[in-house]
């Protein structure tokens, strides 16, 4: 029985009077990639901030193997918000990767890769920058270890941001459209990166909208709508035909984005 | 310290003349910098590469220098080349040359700022140059210049108070010899700093009027 | 114009040089501690630092500089006048200094701090290690541009004598009646001076470009 790595319950996310999130429940499996997609204004990434916690949620409840995130219920039910340690606790358990990359620019990629492994964990710094190296090894970006942000593409930009993610041993991967932002021939080398990190076991939760890619690495795929989950289930089960027709209108938009295979 | 109202009150025409004089030379400068600065700004942008670059010149020069040494350039140094002027027309001209220079730049930016694809829209319409400038450059610059202008006003308005060394008799000169005469140097500076502050924050508050009442026609791209 | 008198003006020019440079350190100084406050969450700091920076950038530097020349004696501060001066010049400055920093650290993409939240940063870290390095390379324009202005603005310590370059120009003027020849070597200096830190400011820029073209 595979351990539950997130449970969401009830999530709720409004800024304001406008309800971006609505009622959520979603289980995330452990070593799975489970996809969360949708179309724009569905509220995906706003959910996936919520996992990392860059955006509270204004009801609902967050676990991440079985220990609350910045919320729990008391014994009455209510919501109870815990403390800054509880939540650095829980989030460091989790890497994030971000549309725009957010590399430090003033570092190069082997100090973004390091940082933290020298001032959150106290590492000594020639230890942090080998284990820094093995991660840009294994991303293949070795040789660009000295070179800034501003000197790389953006596809080894992202795959650096990967790279300082993984840094940190995670046990679950939040990837906020990471190829978004990176011009068509870049998306591969990332969408590879990932591919890989799947197969090698790791608890991933993915939002895109590259919706081929999704389907062939995701276990599970989630499919938000205004704010809602419309479905979760496999590949299969989601695009499988007789389709929903919410989805046929979704993937109609999508016809020549490697949704087609899926046909 | 004290402060004697009885004697700031008996003063009180003086001091709105100086007032005044402040006001008066401080707008006639804003008007002739602004005016010099545009046709500087449209000489350097559309006119010969020679006319560019001595434009150029005059534009470092002024804006790299003092504004000091220019009024003592032109009060003391004027007459040894022909050009004697009074104290009032000194320091308002000394004030639009220095100006001038600044408000050339901000147009010049403006102008810059004017998105490109706008501007070769123009000309695939068909428009000749006069009626890009006319009908796009200048109503599009307008709202962009707007803050660095309302910005420059204030400082120039702030620079009167340095021609006082040439003996302009505005608010700076006239209140600080009120504050001679009577021995109280600190609180007359302290209500000269005041009306110079208020004076200040009235501009700026109009200028953010103004950019708001404007607002409207921002861009919807950048 | 003789050697002799070129001399004077350059030493007197090398003293403005001294006298701004000391100003816009102190100025920066004071600058960021305004700039902290103004951001800060307490009242009774960030109104003050607003009322500092509004008084300091609402009054012309001359009527500061009078102010505060007269003002120090009155309350029983007895400085030599360059000292008034200097001290005039950086809490103008230091205003200014506090809104380009103020800018500065507005400006650090949001994205950036996320980011370090993600990896584990302490507040204060990302304060330390993100936040300061990044805004200080944003505000660096504009530092610049205000150590230009206060090479300048120097000018006006001349009213409240202290002998530095416009000073001297007068002094020298006022035995010689050479006008054209004083103020325009006075000109000139002061624009040599304040192109080299601008070109100074340009090398800045390069050396923290981070690879960028």
């Amino acid at each position: 029985m595979t351990e539950h790595a997130i449970v969401v319950r009830h999530l709720s996310k409004s800024f304001g009077q406008l309800e971006v999130l609505h009622n959520i429940d979603l289980e995330i499996e452990q070593g799975q990639a489970t996809c969360v997609i949708g179309p724009s204004g569905s509220g995906k990434s706003t959910f996936l901030r919520c996992l990392a916690f860059l955006e509270e949620a204004t009801a609902g409840t967050i676990e991440v193997y079985g220990k609350p995130l910045g919320f729990s219920q008391d014994s009455a039910g209510r919501r109870v918000r815990l403390n800054s340690a509880s939540i650095r606790a829980v989030r460091s358990g989790i890497g994030m990767v971000f549309q725009q990359f957010n590399l430090w620019p003033h570092m190069t990629a082997l100090g973004n890769v390091s940082e933290a492994l020298k001032t959150v964990r106290g590492i000594p710094r020639a230890e942090a920058e080998e284990r820094a190296m093995i991660q840009l090894r294994k991303i293949g970006l070795e040789n660009r270890a000295g070179h800034y942000p501003a000197q790389l593409s953006g596809g080894q930009q992202q795959r650096v941001a990967i790279a300082r993610a993984l840094a940190l041993e995670p046990r679950i991967m939040l990837f906020d459209e990471a190829t978004a932002s990176l011009d068509p021939e870049l998306t591969g080398e990332v969408l590879n990166v990932m591919r890989t990190l799947a197969t090698d076991g790791m608890t991933m939760v993915i939002v895109t909208h590259e919706i081929g890619f999704a389907a062939s690495i995701g276990r599970k795929i989630a499919f938000l709508d205004k704010g809602r989950l419309l479905l979760a289930g496999s590949a299969q089960e989601v695009f499988g035909k007789p389709r929903n027709p919410r989805i046929d209108q979704f993937l109609d938009t999508y016809l020549d984005r490697g949704a087609a295979m899926l046909i | 310290m004290r402060f004697d109202l009885a004697l700031v009150a008996s003063r009180l025409p003086e001091i709105f003349h100086a007032l005044g004089i402040t006001l008066v030379v401080w707008i006639a400068s804003l008007i002739a910098s602004g005016i010099f600065g545009f046709f500087v700004a449209v000489g350097r942008r559309f006119g010969p590469r020679w006319l560019d670059y001595s434009l150029g010149a005059y534009v470092e020069l002024f804006r790299g220098t003092p504004f000091l040494i220019q009024l003592f350039l032109l009060y003391f140094g004027g007459p040894y080349v022909g050009l004697s002027l009074n104290a009032i027309p000194a320091g308002i001209l000394g004030l639009s040359i220095y100006g001038a220079a600044y408000f050339s730049e901000i147009f010049r930016t403006g102008f810059e700022a004017v998105p490109r694809g706008h501007v070769e829209a123009g000309e695939c319409v068909g428009m000749n140059r006069p009626q890009i400038v006319l009908r796009i450059l200048l109503p599009e610059m307008t709202m962009l210049v707007l803050p660095a202008s309302v910005n420059m006003s204030i400082i120039l308005l702030k620079e009167t108070a340095v021609m006082s060394v040439i003996t302009v008799p505005e608010l700076t000169l006239t209140i600080s010899a009120i504050g001679t005469e009577f021995y109280a140097f600190v609180e007359s500076l302290f209500l000269l700093a005041l009306f110079y502050w208020s004076l200040v924050e009235i501009c700026g508050w109009l200028g953010r009027v103004g950019e708001s009442r404007l607002s409207r026609y921002r861009f919807a791209q950048s | 114009m003789t050697f002799t008198l070129f001399g004077l003006l350059l030493e007197a020019a090398i003293y403005t040089v001294v006298i701004s440079g000391i100003s816009i350190v102190v100025g920066f100084v004071i600058g960021m501690g305004v700039a902290a406050a103004r951001l800060s969450t307490h009242k009774w700091l960030a109104i003050p630092a607003r009322v500092f920076v509004s008084f300091f950038r609402g009054v012309p530097l001359l009527v500061q500089l009078l102010l505060i020349y007269n003002l120090l004696p009155a309350i029983g501060v007895n400085v030599p006048s360059v000292v008034a001066a200097v001290v005039g010049l950086s809490l103008c400055t230091a205003a200014y200094q506090a809104e380009n920093l103020r800018g500065g650290f507005a400006s650090v993409p949001r994205g950036m701090l996320e980011a370090a939240d993600m990896v584990g940063l302490s507040r204060f870290q990302q304060l330390v290690r993100i936040r300061a390095p990044i805004a200080f390379r944003l505000t660096l324009p504009a530092l610049i541009n205000e150590a230009i202005l206060i090479l300048k603005a120097s000018s006006l310590v001349s009213v409240v004598g202290v002998v530095e370059l416009t000073r001297m120009a007068q002094d020298l003027d006022t035995s010689l009646y050479k006008p054209l020849q004083l103020y325009s070597a006075a000109g000139l200096l002061y624009f040599v001076i304040n192109r080299a830190v601008a070109a100074a400011g340009k090398y800045a820029e390069r050396r923290m470009a981070w690879g960028r073209a």
